[in-house]
């Protein structure tokens, strides 16, 4: 694979098939990433543009620099250009209503006050999916102020993490949300610029992981909820199955999956129970662990 | 209460790796602790496939056959073979599920003693195993089974996986597939149905 040339045009895509697949393998096994033949135009065309960046003349050179810098900064410039981070508020909210009207009034049956539940946004991207959940919680769940609530967000992309520790959005981001919770919580800080309120901001913890990476996931345990919505899509069959079993890792028992409305937990591991609620199917994990 | 800021995992990791031989962990009482020996023993497959065989986990048991796809060794996939006989169908299907995550070519040199193995059973599982194998030669095997195979619920398994895979070519083996079982109508049923779905694409 060449990069584009000193005078410019598009980047070129010359991988031989080998070198091509050597780079998807490479990818796949340290983030979990799957593409394929299919996605070849959408893969070099960014690997280009990161070659002409890190100076590297020759695709062997750049897969050499991925594969050795010690500090893996090229791996993660090259991931964050790899991810999708198109999301906004309230998006597939029927899950969201599943978790306030449902799931967590479930799981905090036999509970008593000031216990601490723990969610865990995966693969959270620029925010829009965990301030959605600190919204429904405070707005709609009626039992949220008898327990003490940790919201964890995390993504592999530190850019898109950046921008959610940041809390600024534009108006396509909010076009779900009822205008009063716009007021609420966010202040307009430009034209179509606007930042949810501190308090929010505050309330999440922001990590980069991998969820590929069990010392970076060891981090997650006692979860009792995790969303992993339209994550799971991009990753491929072995990549799922370890995701799954580090959610089962983190999780407690009892404790939920949501996944995206087109990804099932049913096709990635047998170890959880589809659980049918009114709003949605969610995931869980055996209450007897290991039974 | 309500939300409440939770302690930054936004830094280094400061887990406890666990100690000690991940062979002996994997002999562990706690499955979380055989979970994590297994997740590191990829590249001991034949081990893995010996815990397996006794291991009633089921959380550890996935953790083992993931650990086996990541490794994706020929070892790994001699190991997993004998439990296409195993008498519990959620190792069996999960192990066929495992086999079918393996990369084909490893997967494939097996079919064909699998195929004529004395239990019938046994030559289902390896049907269904083969059906969904992403391998050149697959169409081939099915094909050969419609022809060949003496047992009609082996041959009907060949159906179905010849109508999931939507490839007509297989047409005309079905069809003599129906000449072979002429007086049974599940057949004919399942030769119809394929054939429907092969016309709807």
């Amino acid at each position: 694979m060449a990069a584009r040339g000193a005078r410019g045009g598009k980047p070129s895509s010359d991988a031989s098939p080998a070198e091509y697949e050597a780079l998807c393998d490479f990818l796949r096994r340290r983030t979990g990433l799957a593409f394929g033949e299919n996605k070849r135009y959408y893969v070099e065309r960014r690997v280009a543009e990161r070659m002409v960046a890190a100076g590297t003349g020759t695709f062997r050179e750049y897969l050499d620099l991925l594969r050795f810098q010690a500090s893996g900064e090229e791996l993660q410039l090259l991931v964050n250009l790899m991810t999708v981070n198109e999301t906004y508020f309230f998006r597939e909210k029927y899950q969201l209503d599943c978790l306030v009207n449902s799931a967590l009034d479930e799981l905090v049956r036999d509970w008593k006050k000031g216990d601490r539940i723990r969610i865990w946004s995966a693969g959270c991207a620029t925010g829009e999916e965990p301030y959605s959940i600190a919204i429904m919680l405070l707005e709609f769940w009626n039992r949220v102020d008898e327990f003490e609530i940790e919201l964890h967000a995390s993504d592999i992309d530190s850019h898109a993490l950046a921008r959610a520790r940041q809390g600024v959005y534009d108006e396509r981001a909010l076009q779900f949300l009822p205008s009063h919770l716009v007021t609420k919580y966010f202040a307009q800080v430009a034209t179509n610029r606007w930042r949810i309120i501190e308090e929010l901001r505050e309330s999440i913890d922001f990590a980069h992981t991998n969820l590929m990476d069990p010392g970076q996931t060891a981090r997650f345990r006692g979860m009792d909820v995790i969303f992993c919505r339209n994550l799971l899509i991009y990753f491929d069959d072995l990549g799922r199955r370890e995701v799954a079993a580090s959610f089962y890792d983190a999780l407690v028992p009892g404790g939920f999956v949501f996944l995206g409305h087109s990804e099932s937990m049913s096709r990635i591991s047998s170890l959880y129970v589809p659980r049918r609620f009114p709003e949605a199917i969610v995931y869980q994990k055996p209450r007897n662990d290991g039974l | 209460m309500g939300l409440i800021k939770a302690g930054s995992k936004d830094k280094p990791a400061e887990v406890s790796q666990p100690e000690g031989d991940p062979l002996d962990r994997l002999e562990n009482g706690d499955a979380a602790e055989r979970r994590h020996a297994a997740h590191q023993l990829a590249s001991r497959p034949t081990d893995l496939c010996v815990r397996l065989g006794r291991e009633s986990d089921a959380s550890v048991r996935e953790v083992i056959l993931t650990a086996l796809v990541r490794g994706a060794s020929p070892d790994a996939v001699f190991g997993l073979l004998p439990f296409l006989e195993s008498e519990d169908a959620a190792l069996r299907n999960a192990v066929i599920e495992t086999l079918q995550q393996m990369p084909a070519d490893l997967v494939m040199p097996y079919v064909g003693a699998l195929l004529a193995h004395e239990d019938s059973d046994v030559r289902i599982f390896t049907v269904q195993l083969v059906a969904r194998l992403p391998h050149p030669e697959r169409m081939a095997r099915l094909i050969a089974v419609l022809d060949r195979e003496p047992h009609v619920n082996v041959c009907l398994a060949a159906v179905e996986g010849v109508a999931e895979a939507g490839r007509p070519e297989a047409l005309p083996a079905l069809e003599r597939l129906k000449t072979r079982f002429p007086d049974d109508p599940v057949v004919a049923f399942s030769v119809d149905a394929a054939r429907r779905r092969f016309a709807a694409g």
